[in-house]
């Protein structure tokens, strides 16, 4: 255990300055689809005050992923237009990208990479749980596939300068990655994580998807399915090598996960035999 | 004289020459670099599976793949008793189960890369293979070297 560094994350983690911020909206927007008494034009109305996450939002909406076809021109258009759950998605893909598309050294991840990793992990989540008929789940995955590695931002410095250790403790303890992290440093991605998501007052479910995504078994028994369901669509990209980093494959894929969803084995090769055709839709929302 | 940087994506085949170097990340899926050392021509296919029932496309799988790589460079011009091929990739998830197709992905695209070369009588000269690393792998086309990057550290593979 490097002593040093898990006291400088023990201050990052109390004193939330030097953890990545999100306008106050977002956490509203994301809250506020269960709540049948909030009236959305208000909150578009505070959107639109900011320009760039505004034209950015447009940009989504318009993009082949998201559109449904119809060109949309303004934030209530698109409201009306794709519902106030996929503008949800939208929302929360605009704003997050800044925290999130950046290169990730301490991981071995180039600019981009991760951005392009969560996006992968989120469509193929959503996409199995409407496969699988779990409406509820399709309702939140995607936006827990988004930021379940938010953690990597915050600790990639520090990853970067115990990589070695940590590794030699991966190989020679057989431990995930991530177990790996914290032993050396006291902390690991998914911990980090969810001190992020407290700070932007994500909900529970949010930031159970963070901290459990690599261990579902432990999560809350509510939220187990949907955290299972991002945990299989991780593990298929990480097997697709979909922003990949320097923790290459060295995490575990849950038996608990796959009980869990209910999805076969063969149904898990299907969806990785079917990442480039993801990858295409993706391409104009990067 | 400055290398040109061309990112092969998964389920690609891609050729290129001299200043072109091709760059593609592997996780369970297999790289296969081929060579012609006589004409310096070059080209990578990134194979997500060895083969499947129905098969959509051509790219993804080792079975069609290769043989779509070899037959593009032969149109180039090359000749297959100048060719070689080096691989990389085909590692496996982390303590998952070894004992079923699924834990196998990595393991089946080797094996499969493996005999469809040995088929096309192309030689296999370098290989750097299974595990649980990811893999940034770069393909020179000035002299067909593989530079292959796993767990930050970085390894050189120059046969041809």
């Amino acid at each position: 255990m490097h002593e040093h560094i898990k006291q400088r994350l023990d201050q990052i983690i109390t004193n939330l300055t030097q953890l990545p911020s999100m306008p106050d909206i977002v956490s509203k927007v994301i809250n506020m689809v269960n709540d049948p008494n909030v009236d959305f034009n208000s909150v578009a109305a505070e959107i639109s005050k900011d320009q760039a996450i505004t034209a950015n939002i447009l940009k989504l909406c318009n993009s082949a992923y998201f559109s449904k076809g119809k060109e949309i021109a303004s934030l209530d258009r698109a409201i009306v237009t794709l519902g106030i759950k996929e503008i949800r998605d939208i929302i929360v893909v605009a704003t997050t990208k800044q925290v999130l598309d950046k290169s990730v050294l301490g991981y071995d991840l180039a600019k981009g990479d991760l951005w392009k990793h969560n996006l992968a992990v989120a469509m193929l989540a959503k996409k199995i749980a409407l496969d699988k008929k779990k409406k509820a789940a399709a309702d939140v995955v995607f936006t827990g596939g988004i930021i379940h590695d938010v953690g990597k931002t915050v600790l990639a410095l520090y990853v970067a300068n115990t990589f070695k250790d940590i590794l030699n403790y991966v190989i020679e303890k057989q431990v995930s990655f991530n177990e790996a992290e914290h032993e050396i440093m006291g902390y690991n991605h998914q911990e980090i994580g969810k001190k992020v998501l407290m700070k932007w007052k994500f909900p529970e479910v949010l930031q159970d998807v963070v901290e459990f995504h690599h261990n579902p078994s432990l999560a809350p028994e509510a939220n187990r399915e949907v955290v299972s369901i991002v945990h299989i669509a991780n593990a298929i990209c990480v097997m697709a090598g979909v922003g990949i980093g320097g923790d290459g494959l060295y995490q575990e894929l849950s038996q608990y996960a796959i009980e869990k969803t209910g999805i076969s084995e063969s149904e898990i090769e299907s969806y990785y035999a079917h990442v480039p055709e993801l990858l295409n839709q993706m391409k104009n929302i990067l | 004289m400055s290398n040109e940087l061309v990112n092969v994506g998964v389920a690609q085949v891609k050729l290129g020459t001299t200043n072109q170097i091709l760059r593609t990340i592997l996780g369970s899926c297999v790289g296969i670099c081929i060579y012609d050392r006589q004409q310096k021509i070059g080209g990578l296919a990134h194979v997500l599976l060895p083969n499947a029932e129905a098969m959509d496309q051509e790219e993804k799988y080792a079975i069609t793949a290769i043989p779509m790589l070899i037959n593009l460079l032969l149109k180039q011009g090359c000749k297959k008793e100048f060719m070689t091929a080096k691989i990389a990739g085909g590692a496996s998830m982390f303590k998952f189960k070894s004992d079923t197709p699924l834990g196998m992905i990595g393991e089946r695209n080797i094996e499969m890369t493996r005999k469809i070369l040995a088929e096309k009588q192309i030689p296999i000269v370098n290989e750097d293979v299974s595990g649980n690393v990811g893999r940034v792998i770069d393909f020179y086309l000035n002299d067909g070297h593989l530079k292959v990057k796993a767990a930050g550290v970085e390894q050189n593979f120059y046969k041809i």
